[in-house]
């Protein structure tokens, strides 16, 4: 039986993965994946928490509903991002982190 | 007509705009500002003009929209910053548009009118599924806009900054906002109000939840410890659109903290404690962090950065005095006035950055030597502007921190009274080199040349600062009306 612990930890497990290839890794691309990845993680909770909370045996379908303005905002954030990092390689022609440090201090 | 129809209008008007520019190409920036100006001053007459109040509403979207006297104040500000920003852009096309891909700034224009409706939207939101769509609106179309000049190196790389730690950030508040569902069971702010004060929430998973949902907004609003992405955005971002997110892009992460944070310290709330020591706590460390590197900074634009994250700590600490009631106005209020001082003094500043600009001068402290014998309106001017952020009494500044700091020594939280006193001795030094840089006589016989139009504006936002710091009383009357916690989301 799969209970809402289970869809909890593996959402918890995507997020965590997520976090760590943003922090971790230095492909800009790659980063970007991970961010996703964290959003799905979200997803999957809202979808548990929802599934598993029914009334009149219907689960409540408010937060799948917000899953669905998820699902289309990451969609319009890859569109803009993608399009930044491609002006990003025009110029550097490369995506890697290292080679974005000229402001510091 | 209702105040409902005025975001559709705008967000019209933003396409119109955008074809407009894709298919006349010979229509000038000129025209395009003009239209953009005009439709944004016409909406804000609209807004004061017809009819307002929650009988204005359709039936149907009663649940996720409101227009209490707090909507009506951030709608009226969205206004008001997107208009400025829409002039400071054609200010400043002469030399921006060197820096866009064709010439133009086509959607330098129109981008801020999206954005406007995003925060608009915003302001009205009843839960966190509204409050999660406009919030991406306005984080787009500020994606765009901050790489939008992206033939200046350092704005390519502030786009993809910004880019990577926003979408961090989204992702963090929706996995905040699963959680706070998954405890509470509602995502409306008057259904979290009721569940926290309820009792019967794993307190555990709600504060998981909440702890999630405040870094997500902490990114928004530029709180320690997710600050580090400001300096160098607002740097590299060209200054129309670094006004825009140093005004526009906090008052909207304001307004919706303002609401969460309403709906989980409303009293008798079980996780209330918890809420205001970690507000209290990172709105101490943001003041300080803040105020730290500014002392150093050559730069006058990452000065204005960093001080635009001691700021934004000044703003949560507002927050964190809950029952504070010197003065008439509910921790919101306070939130709302301290940002509609924040405004004038702060598109003044960036306004005479861009005007230096203009005159080939550059953007460091020691560009500013000898401005007040070139020019000694516009040095007059921005000393009140600077003057005013540093919170000299006179000044519109002046009031904001006062409450905020007279709200802390209510409430007695000791810690964040400190920082917040260190923080705003620390502004007077940073705020007051720039000052001291502009009345340093310079040997120079470069003319300082300034528009009409520009300086008739700059005229007026500096008359707005000095007459707030005068005689805020209407200001503090308008926003009196908004009510303190707990009472706009549950009604007791």
């Amino acid at each position: 039986m799969i209970t809402l612990n289970h869809y909890l930890f593996v959402s918890g497990a995507l997020f965590a993965l997520g976090l760590a290839g943003v922090v971790v890794r230095r492909n800009i691309i790659i980063i970007f994946m991970c961010l996703e990845m964290m959003l799905s993680a979200a997803n999957l909770a809202l979808v548990g928490f929802s599934r598993f909370r029914v009334t009149d045996g219907l689960p409540d379908y408010a937060a799948q509903s917000l899953v669905f303005f998820t699902i289309t905002v990451a969609a319009a954030e890859v569109a803009v991002g993608l399009a930044v990092i491609v002006a990003l390689y025009r110029t550097r022609q490369s995506v890697e982190v290292d080679t974005i440090t000229r402001m510091q201090g | 007509m209702s105040v409902f129809n005025l975001e559709a209008l705008l967000a019209l008007l933003g396409l119109f705009v955008l074809l407009l520019e894709a298919f006349v190409p010979s229509v000038s920036s000129k025209a395009l500002a003009g239209i953009c100006v005009a439709g944004v001053a016409g909406v804000l007459v609209l807004l004061v003009t017809v009819a307002g109040g929650q009988e204005a509403l359709p039936a149907f979207v009663g649940a996720y929209h409101q227009l209490d006297s707090l909507a009506m104040f951030y709608k009226a500000f969205a206004l008001v910053i997107t208009f400025f920003v829409l002039w400071l852009t054609l200010e400043a096309s002469p030399y921006l548009n060197k820096f866009s891909l064709d010439g133009k700034l086509g959607e330098m224009f129109s981008l801020p009118l999206f954005v406007c409706v995003g925060m608009m939207w915003m302001a009205s939101a009843k839960d966190l599924v509204t409050v999660f769509v406009s919030l991406e609106l306005v984080t787009v179309s500020f994606y765009v806009l901050v790489a939008y000049t992206r033939k200046s190196a350092l704005a390519l790389e502030a786009g993809v900054k910004y880019l990577i730690l926003g979408a961090l950030s989204t992702g963090v508040l929706v996995f905040g906002v699963a959680w706070v569902y998954g405890a509470t069971g509602s995502l409306s702010f008057e259904g979290i109000t009721n569940a926290v004060q309820g009792g019967e929430v794993n307190k555990t998973a709600l504060l998981f939840g909440v702890s999630f949902l405040l870094a997500g907004l902490g990114f928004k609003v530029a709180a320690v410890p997710f600050q580090m992405w400001v300096p160098d955005v607002y740097q590299g971002a060209s200054t129309p659109t670094t006004v825009f997110l140093s005004v526009g892009s906090k008052a909207a992460g304001f307004v919706v903290l303002t609401r969460v944070i309403e709906a989980l310290t409303v009293s008798g709330s079980m996780v209330r404690e918890e809420v205001i020591t970690v507000l209290s706590i990172a709105g101490a460390v943001t003041v300080v962090v803040g105020s730290l590197p500014a002392l150093f900074q050559t730069n006058v634009k990452r000065l204005l950065a960093y001080s635009s994250i001691s700021h934004a700590g000044f703003l949560l600490l507002a927050l964190a005095a809950r029952d504070s009631v010197r003065v008439d106005l509910s921790p919101g209020g306070t939130v709302a006035f301290y940002l509609a001082t924040y405004l004038p003094m702060t598109v003044l500043g960036f306004a005479a950055l861009i005007q230096m600009r203009l005159n080939g001068r550059g953007e460091e402290l020691d560009d500013f030597k000898g401005l007040a014998q070139k020019s000694p309106s516009l040095a007059l001017l921005v000393t009140l502007a600077f003057a005013s952020l540093a919170g000299l009494p006179l000044t519109a500044g002046f009031f904001g921190k006062m409450w905020v700091i007279l709200g802390l020594v209510d409430q007695q939280l000791w810690f964040a009274l400190a920082c917040a006193v260190i923080g705003a001795a620390a502004g007077f030094y940073y705020y007051f080199r720039v000052i001291l840089a502009m009345f340093t006589p310079e040997e120079s016989t470069e003319p300082f040349r300034m528009g009409v139009l520009a300086r008739a504006v700059c005229m007026v936002l500096g008359l707005t600062i000095a007459v707030l710091g005068v005689y805020p009383k209407p200001l503090q009357t308008l926003l009196a009306k908004v009510p303190a916690a707990g009472t706009s989301a549950s009604g007791h």
